[in-house]
């Protein structure tokens, strides 16, 4: 177990270096990092300066090998050897380091992120329990429906969507804000404070995709495991439906509905840009797509690397939890 | 105590109700054993489901009564019957493999019905679960306790099953073709347990099977079902020495026997329309016969010899893919095959005779070792020459469900292979040659234009025969071709086996667990044990005089029941 985690991290960090390996290539060698930092119509000494300030008119090699160090979490600083969170630099718009920008909005995404599995997985489960059961009469028929819908629907279609549903049509019921994030400051007494309701649109936009997703695996999953001969044999001891579905069935249904739940957790960890840009959501999402209509490069880079590094270790934790719930899994 | 009286159960489906058990009367005595015995779809089954009133929810019961100790049990609510289940009727099932949960323990899943039905605590539920578990003398119990079912054998799960089903001393216990899936060897020890348990306990039981010869050896009374209906019971000794319905009495003469040497074997169908397609006199062999076969087979020379053939799985690799450890599946395998001869290989589950089937032909690259055929060794050649070797060397699976493309109709099955091959000029005569061959199998030309979901299994087996030999092949493997099948199916198939051999001369190398009929087929006899041959003889000679210790336990194990010789008149 413990060597598979182990493998598991050499193979992360061999994904986290191809990933940043990219970066370079395509911000250093594809085209000049001054042209994003200054633009194509800037003073010819504004750019020399930049040349040398970052050292980008030596050999590309060598950018790259001091790109990798400045990146990579054990370094040389000042002489010593530090063991510190990779050098980003600064932002090119406000000259704020990168991980200070990233420290501000990780928090964000995470909420939005948790709380949309959790939404996603608590419905998706459950009404895939239900159509599981019920599978070929009418709730499954109906569930089975909504969930390709929710399946087919892009995000940023649904968020819209729901902003002119519910924070426009029906305002003077629901009283959502269109765009908004958790923390609000007030506008008298200037102190920050939770504003929950912020959350329920974002959430939902987020979630929808997910939830059907599990929908549709849950009840394929159980409504297979409810015909297994284990579920024969327990019945046949004269359980109560009610354990031979929680006890016997699930535990079994729901193995391949863990490992999408932890996988999704990544994707949107990762992937709110489009629901974050859209609500206004002060997150990773919108920090980046920000960077990108900028040429930001750091920030782009940061962003890049929060969720691959996300990514890699979701990815390791969904291996894990397999391994727990699942015996038979050999790691 | 339990007497079914005219059950009727039907299925409903798409293609409307299908009526499965037909008016049938059982009766059970307390301390008895019923055996049922019939071919897949005959109700047997379906018959067993409805006394614990586990059936499939299209399944209705339409008529009939279930009586046990006097109640009957279809008229219980829910709640009642669950009070049954386990209790006072318990139930073993056919696959032990996949009748215990995977994600729990065993000792949790045998706990857990002493913790319901006897409402013992933890503690008492785990030291009643390990005296169960040395009762069906499990290995070890205290292991077996906390293993899951994917860490123990088959026969072991099975042990833990009958565990479970004994556990609050059912007064019924219902079993499920209980040995089907496991070894000879094995079948005979869980046999011999359950009568032990039986013995001791006075519990009546209900077991089901297919096979004639288990039925005999532990049942005291048997009823015969055939398409829904009982069409013979009474005391084991009076049906299988005088079986009074025709089709018993086929079932009965089907089944290849050890002791008897036939060339073709009677088949059901004979029985129930009266018409002996080989009369007694014409099919006998005699040792002459024998000798003479053997002698000109001699003469005809080796057509396949594998010397010292290794096929060996790596099992882990070190951090350098280096290999540490592996499974020898077939270790050092040599034996020659003479053309036109039939080379039975017999052995139990695991032993590699499936992977060396597959080895010979490449299908699993061997590790080391000579295939030589016909003069060129088939382990160098290139692989164009290989796939073009293919056409000569042709493989009949066990599964002729899963071996068929369901989406591919079963004309177009057979001729594709020989398009591949470059057979025949054009499609058309390709087409022609297709439908010769269903012919040939016993199959209808109009079947061309079917998809394989249309055929029983018997069928799709000779769908299978007829790809494999419209290629004109010398050599066919036979990798258990028959043992998915009924045995009045299966009877034909080896008898269709038979007379294309003789029509083509071909050479068979025919794997079976099944001893009987590896003798009823084969010249010579392989006896393989984990990836070695232990013996290599002539069927005769090899059941006579078995020359390992290991061959005479896999004879001693077959469930002859009772000798039915002097049936056949």
């Amino acid at each position: 177990m413990l060597i598979f985690i182990v493998r598991r991290i050499i193979q992360g960090l061999g994904i986290l270096w191809g990933l940043i390996t990219l970066l370079f290539l395509i911000f250093y060698v594809l085209d000049s990092p001054v042209n994003y930092m200054v633009g194509e119509n800037a003073d010819e000494k504004i750019v020399k300066n930049i040349v040398e300030k970052y050292g980008l008119d030596r050999p590309l090699l060598t950018q790259y090998a001091d790109y990798l160090h400045r990146l990579s979490p054990v370094r040389k600083e000042k002489e010593k050897w530090v063991f510190d969170s990779p050098d980003l630099g600064v932002s090119y718009q406000n000259d704020k380091p990168v991980g200070e920008l990233i420290g501000e909005h990780w928090f964000g995404s995470a909420v939005l992120a948790l709380f949309s599995l959790l939404f996603a997985s608590f419905f998706g489960i459950s009404m895939g329990i239900i159509a599981g059961l019920y599978k070929d009469r009418f709730p499954d028929r109906l569930i089975v429906s909504l969930s390709v819908l929710g399946i087919s629907a892009p995000s940023f279609f649904v968020a819209v969507l729901l902003i002119a549903i519910f924070s426009v049509a029906l305002n003077s019921l629901t009283h959502l804000n269109a765009t908004g994030y958790l923390m609000e400051t007030g506008v008298y007494s200037g102190e920050s404070r939770i504003v929950w309701k912020n959350l329920f649109l974002p959430v939902i936009a987020l979630g929808v995709r997910p939830l059907a997703v599990f929908v549709q695996l849950t009840r394929a999953s159980l409504s297979e495991v409810m015909q297994t001969d284990y579920i024969r044999t327990a019945r046949a001891k004269g359980l109560s439906p009610l354990r031979v579905l929680i006890v016997h069935a699930l535990r079994n249904a729901l193995n391949p509905v863990i490992t999408s739940v932890t996988g999704w957790l990544a994707s949107l960890l990762a992937g709110a840009f489009f629901v974050e840009f859209i609500f206004n959501w002060k997150g990773i999402g919108k920090l980046a797509i920000e960077a990108l209509q900028k040429h930001d490069f750091p920030v782009i880079l940061g962003c890049t690397l929060m969720v691959g590094i996300v990514f890699v270790g979701v990815s390791i934790l969904t291996d894990v939890l397999y391994k727990i719930s699942d015996p038979r899994v050999t790691v | 105590m339990l007497n079914i009286k005219d059950l009727h159960i039907r299925f409903k489906t798409d293609d409307g109700i299908i009526p499965a058990v037909k008016g049938v009367n059982l009766f059970l005595e307390k301390g008895k054993t019923l055996g049922i015995v019939g071919e897949s779809g005959s109700g047997k089954s379906v018959t067993s489901l409805a006394i614990m009133q586990l059936l499939a929810p299209n399944a209705e019961i339409s008529e009939g009564e279930i009586s046990f100790n006097g109640q009957n049990l279809l008229e219980l609510p829910e709640s009642g019957i669950r009070k049954i289940r386990g209790k006072t009727i318990a139930m073993i099932f056919q696959e032990p493999m996949t009748s215990l949960n995977p994600v729990f323990t065993c000792g949790f899943q045998v706990a857990e019905i002493l913790k319901l039905h006897e409402g013992m605590s933890s503690p008492e539920a785990k030291a009643k679960t390990l005296s169960l578990f040395e009762q069906v003398e499990l290995p070890d119990p205290e292991r077996i306790f906390d293993a899951y079912p994917h860490e123990i054998s088959g026969g072991q799960k099975q042990r833990v099953m009958i565990a479970m089903a004994i556990s609050c001393n059912p007064e019924i216990l219902i079993a499920d073709e209980p040995t089907t899936a496991l070894d000879v060897t094995v079948q005979k020890e869980i046999l011999h347990l359950l009568q032990k348990i039986q013995q001791k306990t006075r519990m009546g039981m209900i077991f089901i099977s297919h096979d004639l010869g288990v039925i005999a050896e532990i049942a005291d009374e048997v009823c015969v079902m055939y398409r829904g209906e009982v069409v013979e019971n009474g005391a084991v000794k009076q049906v299988f020495l005088s079986p009074r319905h025709p089709y018993t009495q086929g079932l009965i003469a089907c089944r290849p026997q050890m002791h008897r040497r036939v060339k073709y074997l009677p088949t059901v169908e004979e029985f129930l329309s009266e018409t002996r397609l080989h009369p007694e006199t014409e099919n006998q062999t005699t040792d002459e016969a024998f000798l003479a076969r053997q002698k000109s087979l001699m003469k005809a020379g080796v057509l396949l010899s594998v010397k010292s053939l290794k096929t060996w799985f790596p099992l882990r690799s070190g951090w350098f893919g280096t290999q540490k450890e592996y499974v020898k599946a077939v270790d050092s395998v040599s034996f020659d095959i003479y053309k036109g001869e039939t080379l039975g290989l017999v052995g139990e589950s695991g032993c590699g005779k499936t992977t060396l089937g597959r080895s010979i032909l490449r299908l699993t690259e061997p590790t080391g070792g000579e295939i030589i055929y016909n003069g060129t060794d088939l382990r160098t050649i290139p692989a164009r020459a290989l796939r073009q070797m293919r056409k000569e060397i042709q493989l009949i699976f066990q599964d002729p469900y899963s071996s068929l493309n369901p989406k591919m109709k079963i004309g177009q099955a057979i001729m594709e292979p020989l398009k591949v091959h470059n057979l025949h000029n054009h499609d058309k005569e390709r087409k022609d040659k297709t439908y010769e061959w269903l012919e040939k199998v016993g199959l209808k030309p109009e079947h061309f234009h079917r998809y394989p979901h249309e055929f029983s299994g018997g069928q799709r087996q000779r769908i299978c025969i007829a790809r494999a030999l419209a290629l004109t092949p010398s050599f066919v493997i036979c990798d258990e071709s028959v043992s998915a099948l009924d045995v009045s199916v299966q009877a034909q198939i080896l008898n269709l086996l038979r007379q294309l051999q003789e029509e083509m001369g071909l050479t068979l190398l025919f794997i079976s667990h099944d001893l009987s009929v590896i003798k009823h087929i084969s010249d010579r006899v392989m006896v393989m044990q984990k990836g070695k041959i232990v013996e290599t003889e002539y069927s005769e000679h090899l059941y006579k005089n078995p020359g390992t210790d290991y061959t005479r336990q896999l004879l001693a194990a077959v469930p002859e029941g009772i000798k039915t010789d002097d049936l056949h008149r």
